[in-house]
């Protein structure tokens, strides 16, 4: 019954890359066959539907009406594998499973979430039944950088929490807590990965010493790319360029998820 | 054929300065010698006494390496002069040319060319003027040349990104010079990567985390009611599926 797995994807703070790595991680798991939603929640730029050659102003219903029932989740359910054109590495995607639910574009709309009383009950219920109306392997959520209540519901709910940090004081600070608050939600595996690592560090090094401290797997360390900064919001770069060390090491994450078990 | 000589006089570091009406009476005054491939054109070693100037055909400038093998110096062509610092310093041949294919070359002996500077004081300026103006400019890459080398021994790479200012201001006609600079710069940026690379190796990062920090906003978070509600009713979740 419960197949579909719920995978977050989580930084601490903003800047790490996270609607990106959201984004080609979902693209690269439809790739391997398999059928793939991405519940897009943090809407501050340059946001995920972007990246999947969503344009804004045709969104209609978002993932708030339906959970408060005022759609249902077919409506909302954009399938990326029938409009994957606009991008060289997005038309790889054609005739995949991989739908995108778009949450709220106006960020207004985001508190109403906690206003109009979304518990986690709800939540969790609305993404079973999206998970099950699209018999889904994977629901990637891409979540809210920072540990507000909304973003906590997302970890509580999750199979799979995927941390991405970059390698620096803050963002390791951060980590620390996250990684606190997903063993206190009982979240059954986590996966750490590093984004924007500077080609100068010794990348075998830094996974060992982010392991330790953390004791949990770092999947993949990704390098700081300027080519992906210049392509970042207009396709998806992994399918794009997939010689690309960056891509490398985010199929090795992609590669991780579909391990778990 | 004279037009073009007089062009190729031109171009050339000790003609650059002469005026073409003088130019063409030393075109006159020049010797046309073919060549057939693999004739000697002079042998190193013997007396310099002409220069000559490369009409058509290519010529290899060579020597013997310390095992006896030939060693290509480099290879002349068309509108190319070889030997034209014989006619001032008479200094025995540095290397041996001999044609790379059939060839045509223009000789200027020495007395012709000492009977011309006799007669015209003027050419005897230009002359001057011309090596004047090249030692001013090889004086200038050593300076440069010794700066950088300075820059170099004390890790500074700086000026090895910038434009070649040199080659564009004092003129693309030195091909020598424009070859040792580029000839440094490659050496710059080759021991610049090298050094990067070990740096690379050796780069480790290393960091802290407070955790006092991480204890006190560990229990902001989940001091509230809320989040003992949602960690309830995640555990209920996890065990029922778990349950199946």
């Amino acid at each position: 019954m419960n197949k579909g797995k719920i995978v977050s994807i989580h930084s601490f703070r903003g800047g790490t890359g996270k609607s990106n790595t959201t984004a080609n991680l979902a693209a690269q798991v439809a790739m391997a066959g398999k059928r793939v939603g991405v519940v897009d929640t943090d809407i501050q730029s340059p946001g995920i539907h972007v990246l999947f050659g969503l344009d804004e102003n045709k969104m209609g219903k978002t993932m708030n009406d339906f959970l408060h029932g005022k759609a249902t989740i077919r409506e909302i359910g954009f399938s990326i594998g029938d409009h994957s054109s606009g991008g060289e590495g997005r038309a790889k995607l054609a005739g995949k499973n991989l739908w995108l639910f778009p949450s709220s574009i106006r960020g207004r709309e985001i508190s109403q979430i906690l206003k109009e009383g979304i518990d986690f009950n709800l939540l969790n219920e609305g993404l079973q039944k999206t998970i099950t109306e699209f018999d889904l392997d994977y629901l990637f959520i891409d979540t809210h950088p920072g540990l507000n209540e909304e973003t906590l519901l997302s970890i509580a709910t999750s199979d799979i929490l995927i941390i991405i940090l970059r390698p620096d004081n803050q963002d390791l600070q951060g980590t620390s807590v996250t990684v606190d608050i997903a063993r206190s939600l009982d979240v059954p595996n986590l996966l750490l990965m590093v984004n924007k690592a500077l080609p100068k560090y010794d990348f075998a090094e830094l996974k060992k010493e982010i392991e330790d401290k953390f004791n949990a797997p770092v999947t993949g360390i990704l390098p700081l790319s300027f080519d992906l900064a210049d392509n970042a919001s207009n396709d998806l770069f992994s399918l794009r360029f997939p010689d690309h060390d960056w891509s490398k090491a985010l199929r090795g994450v992609a590669e991780a998820v579909l391990a778990v078990e | 054929m004279k037009s073009d000589v007089l062009n190729q006089l031109q171009k050339t570091t000790i003609f650059k300065n002469v005026s073409d009406d003088v130019l063409a009476e030393v075109a006159v005054k020049a010797s046309t010698r073919k060549l057939a491939k693999d004739e000697i054109l002079m042998r190193k070693g013997e007396k310099g006494d002409s220069l000559f100037l490369i009409h058509d055909g290519w010529v290899k400038i060579v020597t013997v390496d310390s095992k006896g093998d030939e060693l290509i110096i480099n290879k002349c062509g068309p509108g190319e002069m070889i030997g034209e610092m014989a006619l001032l310093d008479g200094i025995p041949r540095s290397a041996t040319v001999i044609a790379l294919s059939d060839a045509e070359v223009l000789e200027l002996k020495q007395d012709v060319f000492e009977e011309i500077l006799k007669q015209r004081a003027d050419v005897s300026l230009a002359i001057i003027r011309s090596y004047s103006e090249r030692l001013r400019f090889s004086t200038t890459y050593i300076e440069k040349a010794i700066d950088w080398s300075q820059k170099t021994a004390e890790g500074d790479y700086s000026f090895a990104e910038q434009a070649q200012p040199l080659i564009n201001s004092a003129g693309s006609d030195d091909d020598k010079a424009a070859q040792l600079l580029s000839a440094f710069f490659a050496m710059v940026r080759k021991v610049k990567e090298r050094e990067d690379g070990l740096k690379q190796q050796l780069e480790k990062l290393t960091f802290e985390i407070d955790q006092a920090r991480r204890k006190q906003e560990f229990e902001e978070i989940t001091g509230t009611e809320f989040y003992a509600n949602l960690k309830e009713q995640a555990r209920a979740l996890r065990q029922k599926r778990a349950q199946g």
